[in-house]
This record gives C-alpha cells, structure tokens and sequence, in this order.
C-alpha cells in the first residue's frame, strides 16, 4: 500500500467532509478498523429499500442521464449482457441495442434487442419512466427478458402440440418418466386403464395379461417394478397381450416401448404403446381356420374321387364304359364345387341344385323335365352327396329311362311332409321313356343313390320300375341336412 | 493530453450508490461541457477493494481526487453543485 500523500493535509478537509455528510451529498463513510483495515459503510436513506429492490429485482434496470449516459445498472442487466457493471456504466444507452435504440416513450413498453457481449441479441421489452437524482432529471429504464417468455410460449405451444397429437391417436400411447411415471396418456389410454392414468406408473393403471403361453413366460420374468422400469428405460417391441377386466376382455393389444429423446439427445423417458390388434388376431384366426378347412375338403375331396375311382372301376365291363362313367361322375363333382364356391359355401336351394345338374339335358322348347317345390336351402354339406345322386339319377335317365328317347319326360317334385320329424320327400317320376325293368344285379350308381342318400342324408330310398318308367322317392329329414361335415367323407366310403 | 493541460481525475465511489451514480453523472456531464478532450477520469470502486481508500485517505463517498494537474485536490460530495467543482478543480477563477 502506497504511503499518505504528504502533500495532502490529514485533517485540512474534515469541515468540508462533515459539510458533505450534513448536506446529504455523501452516501458513504470510509471507517479505519484495526484489524480489517478501511471499511465501507452505507449510509441509507429512505430510498434504500426501492434501491435494493431494485437491485435484486428479476428484471435487468437502469438509470441514464439526459444524454443517455447510463449512471446505474443492476445486477440482472448485467447477467442479461453479460457484461459487468463497470462495462456498462458510462456507456450510452442506444449502444446497449441491436438495430438502434429503442423509442422510449415515458410508461410505456416496446420491444428492441438487447446486445450481448457474445454478440447475439436478446429480445427484451424496454419500459421506461423519468426520475429524479440528486436534484437532476435522468430516465429509469426496466428491461425484461422476452427470451424467457419466448421459450415459455414455445414450450407451451409444443406442449399443446404435443398433447393433441397424443389426444388424437387412436393408439393408446402413454409417455412415461425415467422413473416409471406416466406423464402423458391419450385418450384411448385413459379409456383402458383402471384409474387416471397420469401420475400412476404403467403396471399401476394397465393389468397386463398374456395373450399366448410363450408371451406369458416373457411377461412373468418381470415384476410390476421391473417391467414399469424396462418399459420407461429400454425399448421394447412387440409383445401381445391382454388387459384384465370385463370390460377390455374382448381387446389384443401389441405392447411397445421407444425411448424419448430431447432435443439434447438425452433420454427422457419413454413412449408406450398398447396397438388394438384385436381384429388383426382374428383375421390371423379366421386365415388358420380356413387353411385347416380347406385343406380338409381337400382330403375329402381326392378320397371321394378315390373311392368313385374304385367303385366306377369295380362296375365297369370296359375301359371306355369306365372314362364316360368315371368322366361324368367327377364332372357332377366339379359342379356341387361350383355351385359351392358361387355360393361362398353358403349352401344352395334344391330346385336351382337341380336345374345345375340336369342343364345339360333340359331344353325350354322341349319342356322335357320339370322342377317344382317350395323353396328349401340345402347347406353347403349336403351340396355334393346330393349332386351325385341327381348325377346317377340323371345318367341313368339318359342311358335306360326317359331321356334315352325324344319323347321321355321327367317331373320331379318334393315337398315337406311329417309332424315333428319333417323331411324332405322328392320324388322323381320317369314317363315317356323306353320300358324299364328291375337292372339285376343292381349298379353301381343305383348302390350309390342309396348309399349316399341313407349315410350322408341319414335318408331313405325307395325305387319303383313303373310301366311307364322310374318313379324314385327320396326322403331326407330336415334334421339331416342340419349336421355337417360327414357329408363328403360319407360319400368317399360309397 | 499532455501532463501540462490535461485533468487526471480519480473518483472514488461505494458501488451504486444514488450519490456515487450521482456524482458519475455530474462528473462526465462537467468535464464534457468544460474539459472537452482534457480530462481523463478513474473511477474507483471501494465497496470492491476498501484499501484504495488509503492511498487518498478517503473518508466520505463520493470524493473526487484531481490527481493532475498538480497540486492535488479533492471534493466531497455527489458534484451536484457545478460552480463548486468548477472552482474546487481551478477550472473557473473564483
């Protein structure tokens, strides 16, 4: 420390200095302590308070003289430029601006710059009031950091964005904390948990349950801690399961979970979701079921050509009487296959089964055959073993009964007979047509009509050799027709 | 400036306090209207080093030190008063 200017007498100022303090031109005393050495103290006036409010407040201030020198700066305008005080002190207010000084209007705000040290600008609203030191006129300045509520609007707006879009998603899509916590849930997920979602952790709002044996092994590895912490921490894809409860029973849902991200690249967490697979698992099903149904009536199929093989072969006195009848035979099969698949498997009425299998020999200028009977749908089981029988009926006609001469007729007619056991009764009546006689021994499709008739149909036959022709009489009960699936088989054992 | 016609002044001042801003003000806006390019003006902070107070033997804040020209000279107070400081710094002839 330099010595005391010797030039300077000690006390030779002490009334002007005890003047000053009297005359409020000083603020502040310099006191001499031992072992502290020179200390400063303050001496407040009644301004103090609104000087040290203004010191702390959150928004940068300051005063500036009539020529806008600025006299004063507090703390927080000096974070806001990032320079200290002595750097701004002295300055003119308009340099403190990018794009030049703001147009203060006294009580008034508007928006400017503000320049950083680091040479960004800052947006800021200037409010500005005049105010009276130390018997002069100067302008108090207030500057508040529009940055700040800038970023607040944005993180609002993305925020809004953000719960829209979750609002919006059909998905139930919950946003968990790195702790496990939901922060965010959409609509569908409130509607699927068991309380309000936001606030619980996953496990607490969602009872998981597994949809198959293997997924129930993946979920009971973990515990309602452990999983509540893998879905919030790890990604995690694709397990099917169930939420418990009445009400959410009949739903499949694909589990999922991705990581969160800001825009720090940090993980804040994750984003889950519960995909409705439900319909997708049941068209997985009905796609199942049907491959496993097709595939059987395809074995049904080739066992009744198989067996028709057989027994063609069996009855047959040539090889050419073998391909016409073996020809025809699956030719009827082809066509209950049609009919079956225009249909969609549905089933088909009796009279427009019978109008398919005899189009080939009916002619509507001749009027040779005629259909007529209620309307009666025969399910789609009943489609082929019946479509056989009208074949073997139909080829019998044409080689020995009403269609082997030009003036042979067929009528067939059926109705509804019986009280509780009703069944259907068809008869089919031959006139016109070469004499006939009991064939001994019977053939092979005759044996069929029976079999197929009496076995699939769990009806009966009865065959008259008229004078005038054939008159079969087929009863089947409408309970037969009400089973499935022996049908095709039934007719693969004829 | 050379030692001969400038003004090396040296305020001492206790933070931002109203009459340390005061005095700041007052001082810039007197050297301005009557020192223009003559004066060169220190500003010292004692709230932040107390002991500078001791090379001057400070004893009430603000206190303006005219450092040069010689002889030294101090004023007390927030220098609202222009004729003084003006007389006190031989700017003016009393």
């Amino acid at each position: 420390m330099s010595p005391a200017d010797p030039k300077l007498p000690l006390f030779q100022d002490a009334d002007e200095t005890v003047a000053a303090i009297h005359q409020g031109e000083v603020d502040a005393v310099v006191v001499m302590r031992a072992l502290e050495g020179p200390q400063i103290i303050l001496l407040q006036g009644a301004e103090e308070p609104y000087r040290v409010l203004v010191e702390r407040m959150s928004d940068g201030a300051l005063t500036a003289d009539p020529h806008g020198v600025i006299l004063y700066v507090n703390d927080r305008l000096c974070e806001q430029t990032g320079y200290p005080s002595a750097g701004l002190v002295g300055r003119s207010l308009p340099s403190l601006f990018e794009g030049g000084p703001p147009n203060l209007v006294p009580e008034v705000t508007v928006e400017a710059s503000l320049l950083r040290n680091t040479g960004e600008a800052m947006p800021v609203a200037v409010w500005s009031r005049p105010i009276s030191i130390a018997n002069s006129t100067a302008t108090l300045v207030r500057l508040t950091d529009l940055s700040i509520h800038r970023r607040a609007e944005q993180i609002a707006a993305a925020e809004r964005f953000a719960r829209s879009v979750l609002e919006q998603a059909n998905e139930a899509v919950v946003v968990l904390s790195p702790d496990g916590h939901i922060t965010h849930a959409s609509l569908r997920a409130e509607q699927l948990a068991r309380q309000p979602p936001v606030g619980c952790t996953f496990s607490e709002a969602f009872q998981l349950e597994a949809q198959a044996t293997e997924e129930a092994e993946t979920l009971a590895r973990f515990s309602s801690e452990s999983l509540d912490a893998l879905l919030a921490t790890r990604p995690f894809h694709g397990v099917e399961v169930k939420l418990r409860g009445e009400a959410n029973a009949k739903f499949t849902f694909l589990l999922s979970a991705g990581p969160l991200i800001d825009e720090n690249k940090t993980n804040v967490g994750s984003i889950v979701t519960l995909t409705d697979i439900t319909e997708r698992k049941r068209a997985e099903e009905a796609q199942t079921t049907l491959v496993a149904e097709l595939n059987h009536r395809v074995k049904n199929i080739l066992a009744i050509v198989q067996s028709v093989a057989a027994q063609t072969m069996r009855s047959s006195v040539s090889l050419e009487n073998f391909a016409d009848a073996f020809t025809g035979r699956l030719k009827a099969l082809a066509t209950a296959h049609d009919i079956l698949t225009q249909t969609r498997w549905i089933g088909i009425g009796l009279g427009e089964l019978l109008g398919a299998v005899l189009a080939p020999y009916r002619s509507p200028a001749e009027g040779r055959i005629s259909i007529s009977g209620p309307p009666i749908l025969l399910p789609a089981h009943a489609v082929v073993p019946l479509s056989m029988v009208l074949h073997e009926m139909t080829t019998n006609a044409a080689k020995y009964g009403a269609l082997s001469t030009r003036q042979g007729r067929i009528e067939i007619t059926w109705q509804v007979t019986g009280g509780i056991e009703k069944s259907i009764e068809l008869v089919w009546l031959e006139r016109g047509g070469r004499k006939v006689k009991a064939a001994a021994p019977t053939g092979f499709g005759t044996k069929l009509i029976d079999h197929v008739i009496s076995h699939d149909l769990d009806g009966n036959t009865k065959l008259d050799f008229d004078p005038d022709g054939v008159r079969w009489t087929i009863a089947i009960p409408l309970r037969g027709l009400a089973g499935g699936g022996a049908a095709a088989s039934g007719a693969a054992t004829a | 400036m050379t030692e001969r016609d400038g003004y090396n002044l040296r305020l001492y001042v206790a933070g931002q306090t109203p009459k340390s801003i005061a005095a700041i003000a007052n001082l810039k806006k007197i050297c301005d209207e009557h020192l223009p390019g003559r004066y060169e003006i220190e500003i010292i902070d004692l709230m932040k080093d107390p002991a500078l107070a001791m090379r001057h033997q400070i004893v009430a804040i603000p206190t303006l030190i005219r450092q040069l020209p010689e002889p030294l000279k101090r004023i007390i107070g927030d220098l609202s008063n222009t004729e003084k400081v003006l007389v006190g710094l031989d700017i003016r002839p009393s």
